[in-house]
């Protein structure tokens, strides 16, 4: 499970810098009936076999898609952005070798829980729906943290 | 009832204030409406969903609070609340809340704390914060239970030699054993989760003295 | 329009110890006003995905000195890429680049520096605070033949932590080393301290 996998992963310091820009990114959000990562909003949603390759193909949609989409003017959340985005590829770096281990199995209704994530971010033009998604970065790192709690304690 | 809105400056201030899972929506008067008959209209909004609902005990109130914690129960969603004044026939546009996540952001109280003395000993147990009930007859759900990993930061202060240090602890007992007799120590406890920067309540300081050396005590008899 | 009139900064290298990234180039000396100097950085993420992208150093954009404190550039465990020019007015040199990506797993650790007192029979330790980064492995023991040791884990530097209650008449040693767990390497261990434990032995 993911507890074996991001065992180096600081997620104290992603979640720093996501606190830093939390306000200023969801202020802008002005949806507010629609949530992309809806899925991760119930512990219910995801078997906590599935939770490692979620993780893996929620870390791509963020890489190929949100932090691509999104269009920022302000130095200081572009630094933060930077940040994040560079460790989470360090984290799929790491998941990739638990891969190796299989430990990071991709069953059908892991795939069928990113697709809603991908469903929910087209309901949007592409530029709020990046700046959605980064406003819920905390639902993201939460959800890592709470899967991820047994070896970050 | 139907007012002019805009005719009045907003509420300021408005933000939930979250204690273990209790959320109160607090907010100030508008500035300059200070001591009028202002009364407030509260509204509230699960992120992701479709329209704002109505508390029907935060309608037309005269305090500057609402208590949300029925509505903000699930705490694995996110939610706005708003508020607006109304004064005669006019009212205030809505003052709205940043995205609150209960999950997140609320504070996790200070354990219970009790000491008893030995003669060089202090024995600290820890009640554990508990998560706000809708009844008090609910049966009681401890933040632990939510926050696997809380700990507590267990803080001892020797008032005699000056020296203070502290102990990380998971479990609920702590026995602090070969101390100075006839000293006063005092102890401080927080409990804290690693995670996101989250506001901190420590115990109140509590102090208390070892017993005299019983030894000494019988070669002065 | 002032594009590479100013000679470029060379020898760039980073020097990295605990955690503490610090870029330094040799100064370009002009005759005149004073040289600044801008520095820029692109992480691993944006090489791959959005190579066009550099980012102006938090602190050294622009700088008056040969060196830039790039620690809180350099926030993931991937390469960075780094990059300095020249400037003046509004007159600038060509990008000098890093050779070789800086990834910050390289970074020299040394031991914490701690110190190791007593609060009556309690072995109270304070390690050096190395940032949010750092954990340690602290080890104590005994100091007596075949003594065996203990290990805890401290997870932050700056504030007293207990770590034994001692027995009287004895003698007590630690040691420590600092854990990154971002970059999953530590240091070695600091030299032993020890402290003796006054007082008459215990009664029965």
């Amino acid at each position: 499970s993911l507890k074996r996998c991001l065992i180096s992963v600081d997620m104290r310091f992603i979640e720093k810098s996501f606190q830093g820009i939390k306000r200023e990114l969801q202020a802008k959000d002005t949806f507010q009936n629609v949530t992309v990562l809806s899925i991760l909003e119930s512990p219910k949603n995801i078997k906590p076999a599935d939770v490692c390759c979620v993780t893996k193909h929620l870390l791509t949609f963020y890489r190929d898609r949100v932090f691509q989409d999104h269009q920022e003017s302000s130095p200081q959340i572009v630094r933060k952005i930077s940040s994040i985005a560079n460790s989470f590829l360090y984290m799929q770096k790491t998941l990739h070798q638990c891969q190796e281990q299989r430990w990071c199995h991709c069953s059908q209704e892991a795939t069928n829980a990113t697709r809603t994530v991908h469903d929910n971010y087209d309901q949007l033009d592409v530029h709020s729906a990046a700046l959605k998604s980064l406003g819920e970065l905390d639902i993201f790192l939460a959800w890592i943290d709470k899967n991820h709690q047994e070896t970050s304690a | 009832a139907t007012c002019v809105s805009g005719g009045l400056p907003q509420p300021t201030n408005i933000t939930f204030i979250s204690i273990n899972m209790q959320n109160i929506l607090r907010w100030n008067p508008p500035a300059e409406l200070q001591g009028a008959e202002v009364t407030y209209t509260v509204q509230y909004f699960i992120y992701g969903q479709k329209k704002w609902l109505s508390k029907p005990e935060c309608r037309n109130i005269n305090r500057t609070y609402c208590d949300l914690s029925v509505e903000t129960s699930d705490y694995e969603h996110q939610y706005y609340a708003k508020v607006k004044a109304m004064w005669e026939t006019n009212c205030s546009r809505w003052a709205e809340t940043t995205r609150f996540y209960p999950f997140l952001e609320t504070q996790i109280g200070p354990p219970e704390v009790a000491l008893t003395t030995g003669e060089k000993s202090i024995s600290i147990t820890l009640t554990a914060p508990e998560k706000w009930k809708r009844n008090p007859e609910d049966s009681t759900v401890f933040m632990q239970q939510i926050y696997p990993n809380l700990k507590y930061n267990v803080s001892v202060y020797n008032t005699k030699s000056k020296r203070m240090w502290s102990q990380s602890i998971t479990n609920h007992t702590l026995v602090l054993s070969w101390l100075e007799p006839s000293t006063l120590y005092c102890v401080q406890v927080e409990a804290f989760i690693p995670g996101p920067p989250r506001l901190i309540q420590p115990s109140h300081k509590q102090c208390v003295s070892t017993l005299e050396d019983q030894a000494s005590a019988l070669k002065v008899r | 329009n002032g594009v590479a009139v100013l000679p470029a900064p060379q020898n760039l290298s980073v020097h990295s110890t605990n955690m503490k990234h610090l870029l330094t180039w040799s100064p370009v000396i002009l005759p005149g006003e004073m040289t600044f100097y801008s520095v820029e950085y692109q992480g691993e993420y944006e090489s791959l995905y959005t190579s066009h992208v550099w980012i102006p150093s938090s602190s050294c954009s622009p700088t008056n000195g040969s060196e830039c404190d790039i620690t809180d550039d350099i926030t993931a465990t991937v390469p960075y890429n780094l990059r300095v020019r020249t400037t003046r007015d509004s007159q600038t040199s060509a990008w000098s680049t890093l050779e070789h990506p800086f990834n910050r797993n390289s970074t020299v650790l040394m031991p914490p520096r701690m110190e190791v007192t007593k609060d009556g029979f309690h072995l109270v330790l304070e390690l050096e605070d190395l940032g949010p980064q750092f954990e340690f492995l602290v080890v104590y023991w005994r100091r007596e033949p075949g003594a065996k040791e203990h290990a805890k884990v401290v997870r932050r530097g700056g504030i007293p932590v207990h770590l034994e209650t001692m027995d009287a008449g004895a003698a007590y040693c630690v040691k420590a080393q600092a854990l990154v767990k971002t970059i999953g390497r530590h240091s070695a261990f600091s030299q032993a301290k020890c402290v003796e434990v006054q007082g008459e032995s215990l009664p029965l």
